[in-house]
């Protein structure tokens, strides 16, 4: 697995930093450019927008997929560990295409959105720059210092975010979730800490053939985990998502659920199957708080009123579905887990994307319709069939039904389980299923209600429809078209 | 000669019908009916070009790798094109219908892109070449047909679609997991590698069998086997040209023609009956029949009648093929046809029924032979096929059984043969009765519920076309089952091929 | 054997931090704070890490200082806080509830150090892990048992400062660049934190002044 990770010590290493910077600060200086302009129209955004793909388009090109590449930088005494691979380039450009939706549907969003506050535009294009940036560094750093920086750039930056609302009620969520990033953060620096003290580094590579079994290994990445998981909203951490996303402006949920939450989740999983690859049990133990994730999550979406609280709870049930890449990574035979590395990759792609376009779907539907509670979609599905249908599109991948990239995912993940035996995460995967169908259907089964009374709405610009159906699309359509991007996962590592 | 291209545009007319049908705007309902007309008939012809060539010996096939260990996979083979031949022909009928049936009713811009879909599906069931690509096309078959189901809006319809959904996802479930299973297991096989299950040895027996039992329980639920059947008279809450489709070849069908493709495509007869699971099969099958009969008997509406004979009839198929030896296997599969041509003119008629003289009850049907009797007609031909007089196709189908029974030396089949038949006709007789012979509003005796003249004849021309047309076809497959390209001919084609290898 | 001044240096931050934590008085709490950065440095000074000390006067202790007394709403002239944060009483009694879900957690994470710290077996000397130790103690025991937000915050940056010594107590001197990389980073973070939730504290009390001024009638929640 570390190969697969690119920390085998026979990776190029390579000169040329100059693509890397460029990707890492490009989104800063975009987002520094729109603080100062603030572009009020979408067409801007996306010439700009286009200019980080370029790079990395030119990162890609620069990196042999097969080997992937590692850089050491030297700040004076302080030496810090990039790499980059098949899998890092497509998280990359995962962030890049979900930020890049969520920033085009901004202007649009906030001329629409009758309660606006003209100060927090200001805001939001740095920050969006920032968490974007970090983003991109999470994926690219293997030191335990980088990660740090990136994981706090990142979680200031969405406390940031959600609190652009200017409300009381976004501004008390935000307080929680301020103090939980920062729990967090005090769990991961002092697992760091003791790591730091223990071995005096911080390189996973070289911690991966330093560290041995005992008490501060396991305290250390307990902490670790602790906090990674506190920040990515696992079960039974969970209960800070769904307030913050309630009053959060719609594209920075998208973000927000699309991308930030596997962040933390990214690291937290690195990190297990460089120090205790063999942890078997404890994988078990996350295993468990998977299956009560996707249950949970999966009964509460079911349940709740507010349809941005459906979306919330079911990203808490789906990341369950990405907690059982623990037990299907850690300790298992080597064809199980080829099945649920690239099931697991798989399932967060196809969940960021999917669950950014349903924010985006849902957010044209709330704004449409003025209706927060999914029983004011009554009748939805003849006055924005559009919305609907984008909505619908996300929805099959999220069920995961065919052809779309959740059902290639699960059935990936399935796959890796009954080929180990693992039949509890059979179960949890099929319950899965059936709950996420129903909170979906259940969205639409309002929708479809036809004698339903005449509310007021008016619709919103092609422009905010197009975006949120491109991502759907994309989530729908890409099942079936995952060999290449999965021979990139494959390759990644195998060169050595 | 490989000729990949073909099955692809045969999916393609339907597939991208649909999305050039959401562009189209609600008002334009003479282009989205130019269009859906011109993609049906495009279909046909592709099929029919498809059949020919298959006569020639040409390879369709055409595959790509999803993820690793299993691939999107199409092929053409004698099945496959009887289901696709149908779903292009009843495609076609049902869509003249549809247009006629839907005039002036809202949304029909949703109603024709899904219904695009769900034929897509239809076909690419029809057309796959591997249970991956057959799963695929299962569930988007699920999908399409749930906004068709619940087309009304009205509390009924969303409590039927609810309820057609906790069946059919349930269902999909547990086949996704059996094909999950069946590719850890042995990884891909492509329809018609029988020897790879069978070279496994007498060891993997016992996990087959739960395997066979898994897959069964999948497709059962679309098949509506007894006691999965529940969601089918619910759905009976569509409008007459989804129930017409839902019955004749789309969902009931798929999983028929699933639970076919496992039998012998996936397993093999040979290995299914070394199993000691045809026994399993026919004793579910005959269950079906006897149980939808009796509960058609105690219908009082016309369609939810219809819709258990439809349980019933579908359960020939299973029992065909549960039947060990060429006769079964031809009855089975001639009756994937057969039961579908004159199951969609029995539910046309239903809907002509409801459409001109808003008739839902069977009571209310006296005497509306004298009012339409071209309907009427149409009703007692397929009513009589279900029964099994010749020259209508449905006597193919017994007659064959009758054999298949003999010939695998299950005797006791015969038995429920006739008990069936007479249930089919104490349950049809009596609607016969009432059409023709007894004196209704027609002959001046009180009022139709909700008479609407519809058109210059009996009622709207676009009703009445189509099932004229597959009244027609029902009777010509009968009477002309002997000549080549007819289902009779494709099903011998196909039980050669199972059992003299 | 620990060098007498060094002993108490540890034994100043431990009251001082003991002090901020639970004084009643929010002004005085956070005086009490701004002392405990200002031995902080100190701290840092003796240990001959000049840079670190800079870093933590400046950000630590006069910069968060200032973000503390802004969220009480404190300046030099007004020297009541006021805001709505009044009606919170703190500690909130402790319940068997709350000391399941938070002190457990709390005294988990202690025990775990314990065993790893027992585990590590250099020869332990200075003061400075027994005060870090003593540090994380309280604040975890404080953050277990507030609600208030600023001292909440409060504790937060004691169980920071409680982990740097920690950390600069394990490294070696090959590691001492990182260490410093992860306490300048983690100051900065705390730094952040504090402003951004005393930057809300305000926001918030703002809000609600201009809720409650506003009449009732066209509040969305009724």
């Amino acid at each position: 697995m570390i190969e697969r990770l690119g920390l085998s010590p026979l990776t190029i290493q390579a000169e040329s930093m100059v693509a890397v910077w460029v990707v890492l600060g490009l989104p800063l200086l975009l987002g520094a450019v729109g603080g100062l302009v603030r572009p009020a129209r979408g067409w801007p955004v996306a010439m700009a927008g286009l200019l980080p793909l370029l790079a990395l388009a030119w990162l890609w090109r620069d990196v042999d997929s097969e080997a992937g590449r590692s850089w050491m930088i030297e700040i004076g005494s302080l030496a810090l560990y990039w790499r980059i691979n098949g899998l890092t380039l497509i998280l990359i450009a995962l962030t890049y295409l979900i930020g890049l939706a969520s920033a085009l549907y901004t202007p649009a969003y906030l001329r629409e959105d009758p309660q606006r506050e003209p100060r927090g535009q200001a805001w939001f294009w740095p920050l969006l720059g920032i968490l974007i940036s970090s983003l991109s560094l999470i994926w690219l750093a293997v030191d335990l210092l980088s990660l740090y920086f990136g994981l706090e750039l990142m979680g200031l930056s969405a406390v940031g975010l959600m609190l652009l609302t200017g409300k009381v009620d976004a501004l008390v969520a935000g307080l929680r979730y301020l103090l939980l990033a920062l729990v967090g953060s005090l769990a991961f620096l002092l697992g760091v800490s003791l790591l730091l003290g223990a071995w005096g580094r911080l390189d996973l590579a070289g911690l991966a053939r330093a560290v041995e079994p005992g008490a501060p290994l396991w305290v250390a990445v307990a902490l670790l985990s602790a906090g990674l998981l506190l920040k990515a909203a696992a079960f039974p951490l969970h209960a800070w998502l769904a307030p913050v996303h309630a009053s959060a402006w719609i594209p920075i949920s998208a973000l927000h659920a699309g991308l930030v939450v596997k962040a933390s989740f990214f690291i937290a999983l690195q990190l297990w199957l460089v120090l205790v690859p063999e942890a078997t049990v404890a994988a078990w133990a996350i295993g468990g708080m998977a299956g009560a994730a996707v249950i949970w999550g999966g009964v509460m979406a079911w349940r709740a009123a507010k349809l941005k609280d459906v979306l919330a709870w079911s990203t808490v049930s789906q990341l369950g579905y990405l907690l059982l890449a623990f037990p299907l990574l850690i300790g298992t035979d080597s064809a199980v887990a080829a099945l649920a590395w690239e099931g697991t990759w798989l399932q967060l792609a196809a969940h960021g994307l999917a669950k950014a376009a349903m924010f985006l779907a849902a957010g044209n539907l709330i704004l449409a319709t003025g209706e927060i509670r999914v029983a004011g979609l009554a009748g939805a599905s003849r006055r924005f069939p559009l919305s609907l249908l984008s909505f619908g599109m996300a929805a099959i991948s999220l069920v995961g039904l065919p052809p779309s990239m959740g059902f290639t995912a699960k059935w990936l993940l399935l796959h890796a389980a009954l080929t180990g035996g693992h039949w509890p995460w059979l179960a949890v995967l099929g319950i899965g299923t059936l709950l996420s169908a129903a909170y979906v259907f259940r969205v639409f089964r309002y929708s479809f209600i036809e004698d339903a009374p005449e509310y007021e709405f008016h619709p919103v610009p092609w422009g905010m429809d197009a975006i949120a159906l491109l991502l759907a699309l994309s989530a729908l359509l890409l099942g079936l078209a995952m060999e290449g991007p999965l021979d990139l996962l494959r390759g990644a590592g195998e060169g050595s | 000669m490989s000729q990949p291209w073909l099955p692809l545009f045969i999916l393609a007319t339907s597939l991208l019908v649909a999305p050039l049908i959401f562009v189209l705007p609600e008002r334009a309902w003479r282009a989205r009916a130019v269009v859906n007309l011109s993609a049906a008939v495009l279909k046909l012809v592709l099929v029919a070009l498809l059949v020919w060539g298959f006569y020639q010996g040409r390879d369709y096939s055409f595959g790509f790798t999803v993820v690793d260990g299993a691939a999107f996979f199409l092929q053409v083979d004698a099945l496959g094109l009887m289901f696709a031949g149908l779903s292009a022909l009843l495609w076609l009928a049902t869509t003249v219908y549809a247009i006629g049936y839907l005039e002036d009713s809202p949304n029909r811009k949703r109603f024709f892109g899904f219904f695009s879909l769900c034929i897509a599906s239809t076909v690419g069931i029809a057309l796959a070449g591997n249970l991956f690509t057959f799963l695929l096309f299962y569930e988007l078959l699920t999908l399409a047909t749930y906004p068709l189901v619940v087309h009304r809006g009205h509390d009924k319809a969303l409590q039927a679609g609810t309820i057609y959904l906790r069946y059919t996802l349930s269902g999909g479930l547990v086949l996704l997991l059996g094909v999950v299973a069946l590719h850890a297991l042995v990884g891909d096989i492509a329809f018609g590698q029988r020897e790879r299950l069978a070279d496994l040895g007498p060891e993997a027996h016992p996990m087959l069998t739960v395997l066979f039992l898994v897959l069964l329980l999948g497709l059962g639920v679309k098949a509506a086997l007894v006691p999965l059947h529940g969601w089918l008279p619910r759905a009976m809450v569509a409008p007459a040209p989804v129930s017409a489709l839902l019955h004749a070849v789309a969902v009931v069908k798929a999983g028929a023609f699933g639970i076919v493709r496992l039998v012998y495509d996936v397993y093999g007869i040979s290995l299914v009956h070394e199993l000691g699971l045809l026994m399993l099969l026919s004793v579910i099958a005959t269950v079906t029949i006897l149980y939808g009969s009796v509960k058609a008997l105690s219908q009082q509406e016309l369609k939810p009648r219809l819709a258990y004979s439809t349980v019933s009839q579908v359960s020939y198929i299973v029992l065909g093929i549960s039947l060990f030896g060429p006769f079964g296997t031809i009855a089975g599969l001639v009756h994937l046809m057969h039961q579908g041509l004159m199951k969609v003119t029995l539910f046309y008629c239903a809907g002509n029924y409801a459409e001109e003289l808003g008739i839902h009850r069977i009571d209310e049907l006296d005497g509306a032979g004298r009012r339409m009797p071209m309907t009427s007609l149409a009703f007692t031909v397929g009513a009589l096929g279900m029964i099994g007089l010749p020259p209508v196709a449905g006597f193919i189908t017994k007659w064959y059984l009758g054999m298949g029974a003999v010939q695998a030396g299950m005797s006791w089949v015969i038995v429920v043969l006739m008990a069936s038949s007479l249930l089919n006709a104490a349950y049809f007789l009596p609607i016969l009765h009432r059409l023709w012979f007894r004196h209704g509003p027609a002959h001046g005796h009180g009022n139709w519920p909700e008479e609407r003249n519809l058109g210059r004849f009996e009622t709207s021309a676009w009703l009445l076309l189509p099932t004229a047309a597959t009244t027609l076809f029902s009777i010509l497959v009968g009477l002309l089952a002997g000549m080549t390209f007819s289902p009779l001919d494709l099903a011998t084609f196909v039980a050669t091929e199972e059992y003299l290898p | 054997m620990p060098p007498l001044e060094e002993t108490l240096l540890a034994a100043g931050l431990l009251l001082l931090a003991a002090l901020s934590l639970f004084d009643r008085h929010l002004v005085r709490a956070c005086s009490w704070f701004v002392a405990f950065g200002l031995v902080v440095t100190l701290a840092w000074a003796r240990l001959g890490l000049v840079w670190l000390a800079l870093l933590e006067l400046v950000l630590g202790a006069v910069l968060t200082g200032a973000f503390l007394f802004h969220a009480l709403g404190v300046t030099p002239s007004v020297r009541r806080p006021r805001g709505f944060f009044a009606h919170w009483h703190d500690p909130v009694p402790l319940t068997w509830g709350l000391a399941l879900e938070r002190l457990l957690p709390a005294l988990a994470v202690l025990a775990m150090l314990g065993v790893t710290l027992a585990a590590l077996d250099d020869d332990s000397s200075g003061s400075l892990r027994p005060g870090g130790l003593g540090l994380l103690v309280l604040g975890l025991w404080a953050f277990a048992l507030h609600r208030h937000l600023l001292r909440r915050l409060l504790a937060f940056n004691v169980i920071g400062t409680g982990i740097f010594l920690l950390l600069m107590s394990l490294v070696g001197p090959s590691a001492m660049p990182a260490a410093h990389g992860l306490v300048v980073i983690g100051l900065v973070v705390a730094l952040v934190g504090t402003a951004l939730g005393a930057l809300l504290v305000r926001r918030i009390e703002a809000l609600e002044w201009a809720h409650a001024a506003a009449p009732r009638a066209d509040d969305p929640s009724t």
